[in-house]
């Protein structure tokens, strides 16, 4: 069911009228009507699943309980060995439902090449909806507890909505407990203010999906499909759309999800803050999917950095390594994605290795402030991300480094433009979110979606309104994250 | 020790006008980041001698906490 269908709108409603009117004098009955409402909505989505969900948030909860105890009775040793077994358990659900099968098939292909003729039988195994997100939250929430940044919830409820919160559930934020739990504790009132913002927020994640990303999609998905019958020109055009097509479908989520949350007084974390101005990939990666980032920083990057710290700048680079890795292969079951995630890694070892030579050559030439040099930066950071995204889309790594030579032979020419005519509102909205950036970016207080000036906000909103009814392709297109 | 650590701060941080307080937090000081926070850590224990834990080191929300955890070592 995607954020912006009648569907959900008529269950969203449905939940928001009981919330803020039967429901608003107890934080806790607020709290069981979300669980409620959360547990139906992923059981509309996938009521298989349901079961499972519900299991895991039974089996983290006392988990998180006993390594809690285990930390106030000073047992160091046993609480890491049951905040280990937790996260085994979490990195073991995610293997089986998302890897399994794909490690049976490559294994099934070296048994072939090796002469073995027999070989394991291939696995159809139903991957969860949302998998990757709610179990990084279970795994978060027990290394968190284990850390003692905070102390473990006796309350099911808060845990449990916690983890299968509607908004963020199939695409995230992944949000730290650290920030959602707190507030389940008051209750959330009715507010004009936020609940504008809230729905300002959600239209521009609309506009963003609707106007931007699924009319881009024809286009980029004919071309990177089939990039065999296109020349250079239409290729890099085809990744140039595909950049911000990408960032249009999951910022879009995003917004929805967050300005869903803030309707109902919950701030969840934010997931972009403006990637494509950045300046290198050590700053994009602060940048895109910040949520992902941060707990693989977090949890991963951490832990291993601080285990390498004796190392030096080798354990490091060893460290940064691994934790791109990790982020390319959490997009799914295929090396290119391990590719994907490598590229970015040896990319961010180059940046450091390369950034006080950096500062002192921008110190020497006074270039810090030099728009021209600024920009550059960010031209570059924005191609590297291209050249990756041709991986991240391809079947497989054969067929991405044939782009190369195949762009090499067929040459420039004219890009292909079919159906040119309808994708020129979608250029002209990319511009739009793009100036929306760049005002944000540079903060000249322009937000004309939040603006303090009343008419400018409903002119804005009236606009946006226009252009997704008028332009907007509402055919419930699902988000392109749902399948991670 | 808050101006020793201080020194260590500025050196490790290449930025001279970096103050600490007690409640100074990483989101405070631009270049105190996941990154330069394990070389922070690593300068700290060579000055003072000491080795920290893996728990210590991801637990602390500020310099106050820092340099409690130095003067328990």
């Amino acid at each position: 069911m995607v954020l912006y269908s009648i569907r959900f709108w008529f269950f969203f409603c449905a939940l928001l009228i009981p919330y803020f009117t039967v429901f608003n004098k107890c934080a806790k009955a607020q709290n069981v009507w979300l669980l409620l409402g959360s547990l139906f909505f992923y059981t509309l989505v996938d009521w298989r699943m349901t079961v499972l969900l519900v299991a895991a948030i039974g089996i983290f909860f006392f988990l998180g309980l006993k390594i809690d105890a285990l930390c106030q009775e000073q047992n160091e040793k046993d609480a890491s060995r049951l905040t280990t077994l937790a996260v085994v358990l979490g990195v073991s659900l995610l293997v089986y439902f998302k890897y399994l099968g794909f490690f049976v098939g490559q294994f099934n292909k070296i048994l072939m090449a090796i002469g073995f003729g027999s070989s394991l039988p291939t696995l159809r195994i139903i991957m969860p909806l949302g998998i990757s997100f709610f179990t990084f939250k279970l795994m978060g929430y027990v290394i968190e507890v284990h850390r003692e940044t905070i102390r473990a919830t006796r309350d099911i409820v808060k845990f449990g909505l916690f983890i299968s919160f509607f908004p963020t559930i199939m695409s995230g934020p992944i949000d730290n407990p650290r920030n959602f739990l707190p507030q389940l504790d008051g209750v959330r009132t009715f507010s004009w203010e936020r609940i504008g913002e809230g729905f300002r927020r959600i239209l521009w994640g609309i506009f963003l999906k609707t106007c931007i990303a699924d009319l881009v999609s024809g286009y980029t998905d004919t071309v990177l499909s089939l990039y065999i019958y296109h020349n250079a020109t239409t290729i890099i055009l085809g990744a140039v759309l595909y950049a911000f097509q990408l960032y249009a479908d999951f910022a879009g989520y995003s917004h929805m999800a967050i300005g869903i949350s803030q309707v109902m007084g919950i701030k969840v974390a934010e997931n972009f803050n403006r990637p494509y101005f950045a300046q290198n990939l050590a700053e994009f990666w602060r940048r895109w999917h910040m949520s992902l980032t941060n707990w693989v920083t977090q949890y991963v990057f951490m832990p291993l950095n601080i285990a390498f710290r004796d190392k030096g700048t080798a354990g490091l680079y060893l460290a940064t390594l691994i934790n791109l890795v990790v982020i390319g292969a959490w997009h799914g079951a295929n090396w290119t994605f391990v590719l994907f995630g490598l590229y970015h890694g040896l990319l961010l070892v180059a940046t450091m290795t390369l950034d006080k030579k950096r500062k002192h050559f921008e110190k020497q030439h006074n270039l810090k402030k030099n728009p021209i040099w600024k920009y550059s930066r960010t031209s570059l950071t924005f191609i590297l991300w291209c050249v990756s995204l041709l991986c991240f889309l391809s079947p497989n790594i054969h067929s991405f480094l044939h782009i190369f030579p195949h762009c090499f032979n067929k040459g420039f020419d004219v890009p292909w433009t079919e159906e040119s005519f309808q994708k020129v509102p979608a250029l002209l909205f990319i511009l739009v979110m793009m100036f929306k950036d760049y005002k944000d970016e540079i903060k000249l207080d322009l937000h004309f979606l939040h603006s303090s000036h009343y008419w400018l906000r409903l002119v804005t909103t009236t606009l946006l309104i226009i252009c997704i009814l008028g332009f907007g392709s509402l055919d419930g297109a699902s988000f392109i994250y749902y399948k991670f | 020790m808050l101006s020793e650590v201080q020194d260590i701060f500025r050196d490790v941080l290449d930025n001279e006008d970096i103050i600490l307080a007690y409640e100074t937090y990483s989101d405070d000081i631009d270049e105190w980041d996941s990154l330069t926070h394990i070389q922070l850590v690593v300068a700290i224990e060579k000055h003072f001698h000491i080795k920290f834990t893996s728990k210590e080191i991801t637990s602390w929300a500020n310099v106050g906490e820092m340099l409690d955890c130095i003067l328990n070592k």
